[in-house]
């Protein structure tokens, strides 16, 4: 009897361990969440933790893991995955890489789960942001996530030595170029060399062009570059090379020379200022960030771009794209901004007393107003890497003097277009 | 019965063919397969017979990067095996601490990691003020841009790889120089052979077959050269190569044409056209060393 009994306990037991597994197994979904590596990191993994953890609380049965990876893994690991059938769920990326990953299948299209959502909920993004993941009316690819528009950090110290009211931004580019040739007679370098990479050929361009004439046209498969506007850019370049350190604005180099006080202006985005915070901290840096003045007072020149979220599509496209909005949505944003002291595309977020007073995010939210997108448009078709290659070549030639502005413009309009029609 | 005898040794490989088949072979025979494809990994491959091939001959990059990795090559390998040669000479004439020593501080660079030799480098060549343009500065030279002037970039490069492949070969070289038998040196100095006499009549020919695989090595590696260039340039899937595509070779070329582009249709056939060059080098680098001992 005693026997029985035991073996009835003991089937009843697995029947029920085998029930709750089903049924855990039924109703389990792991999703993958891929960010980039800084934001696996320290405070910001600390955040992302706790996104995930509130999320999965009103969601029982989800679980999600979070990796971290460089720029180019991230790219290489999602068109991959998108060729292998392993991508993950939910993933950042750039906007300027969406077209590759639309290519291989590694985007889902979210249009009508966007729609889905409270109007209320839409509205609180930057609507320029929303447009780029948006190629067509009934196609959308990403949520806006975190963003930049150009900044010109200022070394006070250089510009003090220099003799330069330091209390006044140059409004226009003149005013700028003067300040650099004094910069340059007192001993100092007054830029990096803007003709080595490609964003900041960009964010001079955007002074001297209208957003119109920028990007790629692809149904003609044509650029966009205008030779007056290019050739304006390029003697731009030619005039401030003898003014420049010769590194270029990615440079470590060029962080250092601002460090200590050799570099007056470095034009970039917001990612260098915790390192300027912290030698402001311990060696007395003493810097700010203004707006890169346009050729009038008023404009400016400049870019922005943003990372985005997108979800793979597949059996997990609804529950991630939930989460992804989740992410994305004010709250969270307000606190990502609060962290991180960093824009995002989430314009209520930005909006907020809580933020709207930082000074990185008040002077980021009005840099993205005029800024250039990098390589518009967006989520069409993969920009050859020709194409990038021919504007820095053009553009370092012509400073170092090997062609005029105007020869250089109109030979590397030429060059564009045949590597986008070849 | 004779497969039962066998049955052990064919155990015995067997974990050995299923790693190779699955991982080695299946990825060569399908990259093949979609060399002769328009592909983008997501969509279904679409059979376009040479055109991949005629694509990449035809490119400029293609060509820029043959050339450059010609060019490469040609001073890269040499210098390479002479300057390892030359450092396991003199490893090779200290003993106990120093040999150690030296040893261990020529191979340095080896175990650095790709990312870490290159960020040295940059800071070496950078404009102005990097170590380099600092010293020239001290001799009142003007400063070189090492990594932007498209006249140097090459040669930066080529700087780079001799610092960090010397301590690999030297290692070779100098495990092979102890195997040469001391007898022949004392027979060579009573013959009143000088030192240098020494070198080139008992320990290169000893060496041969040593210096015939560093050589077979270096030139392997140097026509998969990737790495070292990408980190230099600061490149990334859209932009590689450097200025003027001065520092671009075909690895380069093929990673961008497949993640960047999207077209690994065309990366595959890259990578056979690759794998073609290095299997005749390699194959003419034998046929020569058994040439040579046949006479």
């Amino acid at each position: 009897m005693k026997m029985k009994t035991t073996l009835t306990n003991g089937v009843a037991a697995l029947a029920l361990a085998t029930g709750i597994g089903a049924a855990s197994q039924a109703g389990a979904q792991e999703l993958q969440y891929w960010v980039y590596s800084d934001f696996a990191q320290g405070d910001a993994l600390a955040l992302q933790q706790e996104f995930i953890a509130e999320f999965v609380k009103d969601h029982p049965g989800v679980s999600i893991t979070i990796t971290g990876k460089g720029d180019d893994d991230l790219t290489a690991g999602q068109v991959a995955g998108a060729a292998s059938g392993t991508l993950p769920d939910i993933f950042m990326n750039a906007t300027s890489v969406g077209a590759q990953l639309v290519s291989v299948g590694a985007l889902a299209n979210i249009h009508d789960q966007w729609m889905a959502m409270p109007q209320e909920y839409r509205d609180q993004f930057d609507a320029d942001a929303i447009a780029t993941c948006q190629p067509k009316p009934d196609e959308m690819y990403c949520i806006p996530y975190t963003g930049f528009g150009s900044l010109l950090f200022r070394n006070l110290t250089v510009l003090e030595k220099a003799g330069i009211d330091t209390s006044k931004a140059p409004a226009t580019w003149d005013e700028w170029f003067a300040q650099m040739q004094t910069i340059k007679e007192a001993g100092f370098y007054a830029m990096p060399d803007e003709s080595l990479v490609f964003n900041s050929i960009a964010a001079i361009y955007a002074m001297n062009g209208n957003p119109a004439e920028w990007g790629i046209d692809w149904d003609t498969k044509t650029t966009r570059i205008t030779p007056e506007a290019m050739a304006a850019t390029l003697q731009k370049f030619i005039d401030i090379k003898p003014l420049d350190s010769g590194t270029s604005r990615n440079d470590q180099a060029t962080k250092d020379l601002f460090i200590t006080n050799q570099l007056a202006y470095h034009e970039t985005g917001p990612w260098v200022d915790p390192t300027y915070r912290q030698a402001a901290a311990e060696s007395g840096l003493k810097y700010d960030f203004v707006l890169v003045p346009g050729l009038t007072e008023g404009s400016h020149g400049g870019i922005k771009s943003y990372e985005i979220i997108g979800v793979a599509p597949g059996p997990n496209q609804e529950i991630a794209f939930q989460f992804a909005a989740y992410v994305a949505e004010k709250n969270q944003m307000l606190r990502w901004a609060k962290l991180l002291s960093r824009y995002n595309a989430n314009a209520a977020a930005m909006a907020d007393p809580e933020v709207a007073s930082l000074p990185l995010i008040s002077v980021s939210v009005e840099a993205v107003k005029d800024a250039f997108d990098t390589q518009p448009p967006y989520f069409v078709q993969p920009v050859p890497s020709c194409y990038t290659s021919t504007v820095i070549d053009f553009a370092s030639a012509a400073a170092d003097g090997e062609m005029s502005a105007e020869e250089g413009a109109a030979e590397m309009i030429a060059e564009l277009n045949a590597c986008l029609q070849g | 019965m004779l497969k039962r005898k066998y049955l052990p040794h064919y155990l015995m490989v067997a974990p050995f063919m299923v790693l190779f088949t699955v991982f080695f072979l299946y990825p060569i025979v399908s990259g093949f397969f979609y060399s002769f494809h328009k592909w983008n990994a997501a969509q279904p491959a679409v059979f376009i017979g040479l055109d991949n091939y005629r694509t990449i001959l035809g490119s400029r990059d293609f060509e820029k990067a043959m050339w450059n990795l010609a060019t490469y090559i040609v001073i890269t390998v040499p210098l390479g095996i002479g300057t390892a040669f030359g450092l396991a000479v003199l490893v090779d004439s200290f003993t106990g601490r120093w040999a150690a020593f030296f040893r261990s501080v020529f191979f340095l660079p080896v175990v650095l990691p790709a990312f870490l030799a290159a960020t040295i480098w940059r800071w070496i060549y950078t404009p102005n003020f990097g170590l380099l343009n600092m010293i020239f500065g001290w001799f009142g030279l003007p400063s070189v841009n090492f990594l932007n002037d498209t006249g140097v970039m090459l040669y930066s490069l080529i700087a780079v790889d001799v610092w960090v492949s010397a301590g690999f070969n030297m290692v070779i070289i100098l495990a092979g120089l102890k195997n040469i038998p001391q007898e022949l040196y004392e027979a060579a100095r009573l013959d009143g052979a000088t030192r240098f006499q020494q070198l080139i009549h008992v320990t290169i020919p000893m060496m041969s077959p040593v210096l015939f695989f560093v050589l077979t090595y270096g030139l392997i590696s140097a026509l998969q050269v990737f790495d070292v260039p990408w980190l230099l340039t600061g490149s990334s899937f859209s932009n590689y190569g450097g200025r003027r595509g001065a520092l671009l070779f075909p690895v380069m070329d093929m990673m961008g044409r497949g993640f960047g582009g999207v077209k690994f249709g065309e990366a595959a056939a890259y990578g056979f056209l690759l794998t073609i060059v290095i299997m005749t080098v390699t194959a003419g680098m034998f046929t020569i060393r058994a040439w040579r001992e046949r006479k």
